[in-house]
């Protein structure tokens, strides 16, 4: 088993997100999107990690979303092949239509508003810990394939444009009956107020990740890789009492990794 | 009273290559799109009276234009652009929190109190092949519809 980290000029998570890949025991590699796209085929999975391909030019994930490498990934996930998208990796999939999935360009990925009692308090770039709720059934994403309905994650986040917001009317309603709103913003009990800092961006019904139909891509604003060990959580996390401890010890973001590896376990 | 700065660098711009780039050897666009410029345009409304709409222009590209590495053109209410490029103007369509804020801070940190409104757009300069037998504003818009604007937050606008 082994997948592809794909590394755009501009990407800067990549190295982490390989690492935190290879301690859930994927082997991997990050591959440069100048290679010959087709040699993407060879790998079982992907992942397009954060960062900010060609400097966020034109829009977040606009100009990457036109490589050659995101035709592949197409035709890769029409096979029913993984693809995780972490934050410029979701807005490239976004700009490329392969997220909702649900017909061209069906959303976009705007600048954070941050809204409390009716007011906007706060605009822009925002660097935070947050807590997601998985909102999406067991098995019903490979990115969470091994995650339960309910389970709260806390992940960071770093990111200027992660608001989600679309003309259609329609789409969000759509993509609640298809499961396919993945995790929401919530506070530590789980609960998803629609106020800062809560709501952290001001994303349409907390949204902080969605899926395609088929479940097998996913796209989420937050860092998994960023909480892959239990020594990157935050001192006051609950988890990190008692000092550093093993620094081989899981945690939360590792779920998205594992959850990926067990996907392609269980469809090969 | 509408006040529009013009604002262009004058070092090579970057982004407006990447999208030149992305147009050509990503979009099949090689054989009609000829070179590709980009202006950042402010449009600044004030109350009418305003004494003297050259010398509040100057003052505005003061504060909104550095002029070490950008030059910019100033005009009242209607925006003229030379032959020879189609010009299209990309902006958004939901809330466009960094015009809000300038306007915010041009009124009550600068003193500029007569600003009523400030928008912001970026104005694609497309200089196409006029050779073939297609429309070139038939170009422009199938550009900007592909490229230029995610339709979920921008809209677009040929100019001329």
């Amino acid at each position: 088993m082994k997948i592809a980290v794909i590394q755009f000029p501009g990407t800067n998570c990549e190295y982490e997100t390989l690492v935190a890949a290879k301690s859930a025991a994927v082997d991997g590699e990050i591959f440069r999107w100048n290679r010959p796209a087709q040699e993407l085929c060879d790998f079982d999975g992907y992942v397009i990690p954060g960062g900010f391909s060609y400097q966020d030019r034109l829009r977040a994930g606009a100009i990457a979303s036109k490589e050659p490498v995101m035709e592949t990934l197409r035709e890769e996930a029409e096979t029913g092949k993984p693809i995780v998208g972490i934050c410029n990796g979701f807005q490239i999939l976004v700009e490329s239509g392969l997220l909702p999935g649900v017909g061209g360009v069906d959303a976009a990925l705007a600048q954070n508003v941050m809204v409390s009692k009716n007011q906007i308090v706060r605009r822009g770039f925002y660097c935070a810990w947050t807590t997601l709720r998985h909102d999406a059934s067991r098995n019903r994403c490979a990115g969470t394939f091994l995650i339960e309905k309910g389970e709260l994650l806390p992940i960071p986040l770093a990111h200027a444009e992660g608001n989600l917001v679309t003309a259609d009317e329609n789409l969000i309603d759509r993509l609640n009956e298809e499961n396919q709103v993945v995790f929401r913003y919530c506070d530590e009990e789980g609960n998803s107020t629609p106020d800062y800092p809560v709501n952290i961006n001001g994303s349409v019904q907390n949204i902080a990740g969605i899926c395609n139909p088929e479940g097998n891509v996913l796209g989420m604003m937050p860092h998994p890789e960023r909480s892959n060990f239990a020594w990157q959580l935050p001192a006051h996390d609950p988890a990190k009492k008692g000092g550093l401890g093993d620094l081989d010890a899981s945690g939360p973001g590792r779920r998205i990794f594992e959850s990926m590896k067990r996907y392609i376990e269980v469809r090969i | 009273m509408k006040i529009n700065l013009r604002v262009w660098l004058k070092i090579p711009d970057a982004e407006a290559v990447t999208v030149k780039n992305t147009l050509i050897r990503r979009m099949g666009y090689g054989d009609v799109l000829a070179d590709l410029g980009k202006e950042r345009l402010w449009s600044i409304e004030v109350d009418d009276d305003v004494e003297d709409p050259i010398d509040l222009a100057k003052r505005f590209a003061k504060e909104l234009v550095n002029e070490n590495k950008e030059s910019y053109l100033a005009s009242m209410d209607c925006l003229v652009f030379d032959m020879g490029y189609v010009p299209v103007k990309v902006a958004l369509h939901i809330e466009d929190g960094e015009a809000i804020t300038t306007r915010d801070r041009l009124r009550n940190r600068l003193g500029f109190d007569m600003v009523k409104g400030v928008e912001r757009s970026t104005v694609w300069k497309l200089y196409l092949n006029l050779e073939g037998s297609r429309d070139p504003h038939e170009i422009a818009k199938e550009i900007a519809e592909r490229l230029l604007i995610n339709p979920h937050k921008d809209f677009y606008e040929m100019l001329a």
